[in-house]
């Protein structure tokens, strides 16, 4: 093979690294690293001789890589690595300073182009002790390369006792060769469809971690060594099975990960040296791949089967496991960051086995082995001498006691699981674990007194009958009388048939009345259930006979479908209570909620259940005698039963809001103000609402509680920001009487996201997979409640309350409610909610229950039977999808058509997929996975527009290779593009344009039509930013007006329209912008701009203006062009002095040099106080669309630079005589305080002629200023040119 | 070197649990499920029989044909 820089492309398994590592090219993370710690009278002649001979052998160390052509490439240096020594026994701590130098060298990115992309060390730590160093990048060899190596230099080492040393390495070329006639074969694209296959229908990738799993600059590892007698029920069980060992422990280990992954699909990586049968397989090179093995282990089967099964999938993809998984990602289209292949890696490393040095002992230390995504699983031995098991994991998913506990977890599992008869029965978590989750966070038991809620409430109301117990509106109850009020209603109810096991209705609007009524129905021994007034009379009435209601308490006009109102009016004033008859186990209310199937479930909650979660508020809050508390929820919502009756417990007072005030924050606001409201409730989107209106602003009261939705953090510091009050988020299901767990978001509260947090008294929360185990912190499963607060069941439904409220695996004889929520455990105990667990999707925001759409469509009678799923496919945003089982000639446009009128429009469809029959998974269940994604029909796009966005259309179609030049619309991603393929678009891009758009503007605006603006825009800025910027044409001498403070000069646009007859016109703006250096004087500076501008006019008149600091520029220009012979015309200053007005005031600050930056920019520093930083002033410019707030960063950068630095300039500047006119113009109403005046020129001009324009030194550069000089500039360029000519002729 | 052919072919049906006969001369080992394991401990066991033979080159071959060959090379050069 040729050396030198005869360059050759990449093999397919160096392509994929090359781009992750440009992508990133400061990251050290494709470094391999490792080394061997020798023990023994190590020879280092010896050693070195083997390590050259064994160097010599492998020549992909002396790989250097590069971009040739928009493409990457490689080539062979002549150089190979050299084995450096380095004696470090007269060091302090050899051993410490050895690592230290390792480490350091590891965590350094090489340049891979001009570097050696090895390196080797050995270090002599004195003794008899050795560490051999080695760093090689995975570009150049995977890690079986590096055994390869390491090895031949220990059997070369030894070579020299045994006599026997080995054949070298074959050479590289044929592994070239062999790599480039793969990718022409026909077997390559077998293995493409075989993985198409495979991994057909592919959704989201699953991992143990939330977030975004993108390589980091290092990784976390834990460790530690499996014991003999694993290996032995590892050995005897592979046996068994018939399985490698390598393969069972793959296997096992995709399981556990199966068990503590999110919502999605399982998918592992495993690396595949991919070497045996092939040229690559003795040599040290990079070959390996990387094998998405998509895993759902059936737990039910015994486990010598499922091994089986399992393995043979395994020998499967190995046989087209040269197919990259790089490749198959873009064939794929799961080009976007989340869109990933697989998740956590499971990597066997059977051979990875220290190296033998004869008359050595050798022991192997991994470094770092490349990147790490998510999580590494790495067992190296053989399983007969060692097993070790590695977690390897992303600091940026994973803390270190999250990554140990994986550790320490996976190592249960497997354990248990080679002992198991099949995986169903072996716990996700380690015994400890299982104790915490089950036991120690639902330590919640406390006593609660054997009463009732009536007993209670009666109580109070017997304690302290004077204190106000209702307000509504003028209106107010004492306890007394609502005593006394309740009794009589209770009376009379009872003789209407109310009692225990007996229920009575209201349908009452907030008001005294209503709290009567609540209380009396207690009284009377019933129940109570809520009914919406606003319902149709059918549906009340529907309601009134499933709950077999004896009585309705509603106003008189309520038209409840049959049953009639007993209105507060026929209420009687007096009446001797009865007996309530009722125990802590008789139902206190029934509250209906919405159900999927459509009709309301009505939830029954008993006495026990309520008094618990009211005398835990009570006592956890220290709600009081002194609380008031605002009763807004309507009756029919949950929330509203701790706002009735909490203030009874605490002899509190209850205040109503107007019927209707709930839904107006300034109403609310109002009564908190006036009735010295303690304690209220917002549902989150409501609070938000709150927060918003101006009313809000800078409440205060005690306390504040949420639930309903999920509070989120940003809730939080808003609410913080705003209202002075504690702020509880509470979660519960009206199915376990209101909430069950509680949290307090305080001011300090920093936890993201914001938990529901930890169970109530008596409440067990317990978070478990579909199997009913619980599952590890931070792993999300459903929530089910435990406790004394769980409902009766649902009324009149005992199939739902047998589904919904299930036997306790953990408590004989207890119960389980299933939330069907999902959620995870934090490593404190405290619940995070993570979403719904059922079918309801979201679309646009809107909630939508898929069954309600299945319902209406095959209510239409077109079809058999329907299925309606939300997809996103190819990451684009979800769409529903009804698929329909139909007969062969079923049209979609009448189905849709009489959707649109049967259901709101974003719930309608937008495909219609028909099917004949049902995919269905082995267990005869409809197979969702396997409904196929809709045929859309692809929007044809609009051609390009423009030159930029034709090349860039050509451009796509090259580099994703499509049939034809793609419209305007289509995005890079979209079209199968990748970050491979957006490097190769950037290089092309560069090639063709000039210019570099970077990476980030790819993925930033990957539509065609967006880059294209991009592109625009980046070529206007740095346009914009030119030495001399054109601001108009038109024939006579230039006009060249130069810059102020900050550099530029765009803000003289509107000057140089407003001059009455066109002629050329150039803002002169500061070389520093585009990267040249600011000169060390004004005067190098000015001659600078002379040269410039002699260069754009090399004949004829020359006008000069400037305003601020480039008046003082003009006026040396001039000096300077009239001692070349030039005639300078027009010499205008706006607002400029000279520089001994500067010179005695102090140094312009930081502070000040940002102001002047908002002046260029055209705004008032003085509306802008808060704007005290660099990094505020660039926020607010960029964030305000001027044209400065649009230039790159660094350019910014030197603006503010520039502001500072010409201030230095002019104090050290030491004006020359302009022998000519200069025309200056003040800013009249400016300068208080300061006698700054056209008279400081004269000293330094022959003549000065003064102007003065009613404005601030600011709006010099106005359009008023423009418009007033405009003509004035005009006239007198004009008669200086005449004059000139008029000279030229006396001449 | 006593590595004969047949005894080749018989530890390759063995740990792959098929008929000898089914290991044709170009029959693709790694089709017939040979994996790196199982491949690693044939080579170990012929190795030790080898003694002095280089058997690693094995390792580039896939087929039953190929491997002999390796072997047979051994056996010239010996």
């Amino acid at each position: 093979m040729a050396t030198g820089r005869a360059a050759f492309p990449l093999t397919e398994a160096q392509e994929g690294l090359w781009y992750a590592q440009a992508l990133d090219r400061a990251n050290p993370i494709f470094n391999c690293g490792q080394y061997i710690e020798l023990r023994g009278p190590l020879d280092v002649a010896r050693f070195h001789r083997a390590f050259d001979a064994a160097v010599a052998q492998s020549p992909a160390l002396r790989l250097r890589f590069g971009m040739e052509g928009g493409a990457p490439r490689q080539w062979l240096a002549d150089e190979a690595p050299l084995l450096e020594v380095v004696d470090l026994s007269g060091a302090d701590r050899p051993e410490h300073e050895a690592l230290a130098r390792m480490q350091a060298d590891s965590g350094r990115a090489v340049d891979l182009a001009a570097e050696q992309a090895g390196r080797f060390v050995l270090y002599l730590l004195g003794g008899d002790r050795a560490f051999w160093y080695e760093r090689i990048h995975h570009l150049a060899t995977d890690g079986f390369g590096i055994v390869l190596l390491t090895n031949r230099v220990g059997e070369l080492y030894s070579a020299d006792t045994t006599g026997k040393a080995p054949a070298p390495f074959k050479a590289l070329e044929p592994v070239l060769e062999e790599d480039a006639a793969y990718r022409q074969s026909d077997r390559r694209a077998a293995d493409a469809a075989f993985w198409q296959d495979e991994m057909r229908g592919l959704e989201t990738v699953a991992g143990p971690a939330e977030g975004r799993a993108v390589t980091s600059a290092r990784f976390d590892r834990a460790r530690l060594d499996l014991p003999p007698e694993f290996c032995e029920a590892l050995n005897s069980v592979s046996k068994a099975a018939g399985v490698g060992w390598p393969d069972a422990l793959t296997v096992l280990s995709a399981a556990y990960f199966s068990r503590v992954s999110g919502v999605g699909e399982r998918v592992y990586g495993l690396p595949f040296m991919a070497r045996m049968g092939t040229k690559a397989a003795r040599v040290p090179c990079m070959w390996m791949n990387v094998l998405p093995y998509r895993c759902e282990p059936d737990e039910d089967a015994p486990l010598s089967e499922l091994l089986k099964t399992e393995a043979q999938r395994l020998g499967a993809l190995r046989k087209h496991g040269r197919y990259r998984s790089e490749h198959l990602r873009r064939d794929l289209r799961r080009t976007a960051i989340d869109a990933r292949l697989y998740g956590p890696m499971i990597n066997v490393q059977p051979f990875d086995m220290p190296p033998r040095f004869a008359g050595l002992e050798a022991h192997l230390h991994i470094l770092g082995a490349g990147a790490v995504d998510d999580i590494t699983a790495t067992f190296r031995g053989d399983a007969i001498a060692s097993l070790s098991l590695e977690i390897d994991s992303n600091p940026a998913l994973y803390t270190a006691d999250e990554a140990r506990a994986h550790l320490d977890r996976l190592a249960a599992f497997l354990t248990a699981a080679l002992g198991a008869a099949r995986l169903a029965d072996v716990p996700t978590l380690t015994p400890a674990e299982e104790r915490w989750t089950v036991q120690e966070v639902n330590a919640t038991e406390h006593p609660i007194p054997e009463a009732t809620l009536t007993d209670l409430i009666c109580a109070q109301m017997r304690a302290t009958p004077e204190a106000p117990a209702v307000v509504y509106g003028d209106t107010t109850l004492s306890y007394g009388e609502l005593d006394r009020r309740s009794a009589a209603l209770a009376a009379a109810l009872r003789a209407q048939g109310a009692g225990p096991g007996k229920v009575v209705a209201t349908a009452l609007p907030r008001s005294e009345h209503l709290a009567v009524a609540l209380v009396a129905i207690l009284r009377a021994g019933a129940a109570y259930v809520p009914l919406d007034p606003e319902n149709p009379p059918a549906r009340l009435a529907a309601l009134l006979e499933r709950t077999g209601a004896v009585a309705l308490l509603a106003e008189a006009d309520l038209d409840a479908g049959g049953m009639a109102p007993f209105a507060p009016e026929a209420w009687p004033e007096t009446g001797e209570a009865p007996e309530p008859g009722t125990t802590p186990d008789d139902l206190a209310y029934i509250l209906f909620t919405s159900g999927s199937t459509g009709e309301p479930k009505g939830v029954m909650i008993e006495h026990r259940a309520i008094v618990n979660r009211l005398l835990w508020m009570r006592d956890h809050y220290g709600i009081g005698a002194q609380d008031v508390i605002l009763q807004k929820t309507p009756t029919t919502f949950d929330v509203s039963v701790w706002e009735l009756f909490l203030p009874y417990l605490c002899g509190a007072t209850l205040v109503f809001a107007e019927p209707g005030a709930h839904r107006d924050p300034s109403a609310i606001a109002r009564l908190v103000r006036r009735r010295g409201i303690t304690t209220m409730h917002f549902v989150p989107s409501m609070l938000s609402a709150f927060l918003e209106a101006p009313a809000s602003e800078g409440l205060a009261l005690t306390r504040v509680f949420c639930s309903g939705e999920a509070l989120t953090a940003e809730h939080r510091s808003r609410f913080h920001a705003r209202v002075k009050a504690q702020l509880h988020n509470l979660y519960g299901p009206t199915e376990a009487a209101v909430d069950v767990t509680y949290w307090d978001a305080a001011p300090e509260d920093d936890s993201l996201p914001l938990p529901i947090g930890f169970p109530v008294w008596n409440t067990r929360v317990m978070v478990l997979d579909a199997r009913m185990r619980p599952v590890p912190p931070g792993v999300h499963g459903q929530l089910y409640l435990g406790g004394l607060q769980l409902a009766r069941g649902y009324l009149g439904r005992p199939d739902l309350t047998e589904e919904r409220f299930i036997a306790d695996p953990f408590r004989p004889g207890e119960r389980l409610y299933a939330t069907g929520d999902v959620a995870y455990l934090r490593p404190d105990g405290a619940v995070v909610y993570a979403g719904r667990a059922d079918h309801q999707v979201k679309i646009r925001g809107m909630r939508i229950e898929p069954g309600e759409i299945e319902g209406a469509i095959k209510a239409t009678g077109q079809v058999r039977d329907a299925v309606v799923l939300a997809r996103a496919d190819g990451g684009a945003d979800p769409r529903l999808v009804a698929y329909v089982l139909t007969g062969p000639d079923f049209d979609t446009a009448p189905l849709l058509a009489e959707l649109a009128t049967a259901l709101p429009s974003h719930m309608v469809p937008s495909a219609v997929v028909a099917l004949e029959s049902w995919p269905m998974t082995s267990s005869g269940k409809l197979d969702r996975k396997a409904l196929p994604a809709p045929v859309l029909e692809m929007p044809k796009g609009t051609p390009p527009v423009g030159p930029v966005e034709a090349r860039l259309a050509a451009l796509y179609r090259e580099v994703l290779h499509l049939p034809q030049t793609p419209g305007r619309e289509a995005d890079f991603f979209d079209l199968g593009g990748d970050s491979l393929t957006a490097l190769t678009l950037s290089f092309r891009i560069e090639a063709i344009f000039g210019q570099d758009p970077g990476l980030g503007q790819i993925f930033e605006t990957p539509g065609l039509a967006q880059l294209a603006r991009a592109l625009e825009m980046a070529d206007t800025a740095r346009a914009g930013l030119s030495p001399l910027l054109p601001l108009a044409e038109g024939e006579g001498a230039p006009l060249f007006i130069l810059h102020p403070a900050g550099g530029l000069g765009w803000g003289y646009r509107r000057l140089a329209r407003a001059l009455s007859a066109p002629r050329p016109v150039y803002a002169v703006q500061s070389p520093l912008l585009t990267g040249e250096a600011l000169p060390g004087s004004l005067r190098t500076l000015a001659v600078d701009y002379a040269d410039r501008i002699e260069a754009q006019a090399p004949q004829g008149m020359i006008h000069l203006a400037g305003w601020s600091v480039g008046g003082i520029l003009a006026q040396e220009i001039a000096v300077e062009l009239a001692a070349r012979g030039r005639v300078p015309g027009l010499v205008a200053m706006l607002d400029s002095y000279p520089a001994e007005c500067w010179r005695a005031e102090p140094e312009l600050s930081d502070a000040e040099a940002l102001r002047a930056l908002l002046v260029i920019a055209g705004h008032d520093p003085d509306s802008h106080p808060e704007l005290d930083s660099r990094a505020a002033v660039v926020g607010f410019l960029k964030q305000g669309g001027t044209p400065l707030g649009s230039l790159p960063d660094a350019v910014l950068d030197g603006v503010v630079q520039l502001v500072t630095g010409t201030n230095r300039l002019i104090r050290n500047h030491e004006h020359r005589r302009y022998g000519g006119t200069l025309t200056h113009v003040r800013a009249a109403r400016d300068h208080a305080g300061r006698d700054l005046h056209a008279g400081l020129w004269d000293s330094h001009a022959a003549r000065v002629e003064a102007l003065d324009l009613p404005l601030l030194h600011p709006e010099m550069v106005s359009q008023v200023a423009a418009d007033a000089l405009g003509p004035e500039f005009s006239a007198r360029m004009a008669q200086a040119e005449a004059e000139g000519r008029r000279q030229r002729r006396s001449a | 070197m006593s590595l004969t052919q047949e005894k080749m072919r018989a530890d390759i049906a063995e740990a792959l649990e098929i008929a000898p006969e089914e290991i044709t001369a170009e029959a693709n080992l790694f089709d017939l499920g040979l994996d790196s394991m199982r491949l690693m401990s044939l080579v170990m066991t012929w190795q030790d029989e080898a003694e002095d033979a280089d058997l690693s080159e094995i390792w580039e071959h896939q087929t039953f044909a190929g491997w002999w060959g390796v072997v047979a090379a051994q056996h010239a050069g010996a």
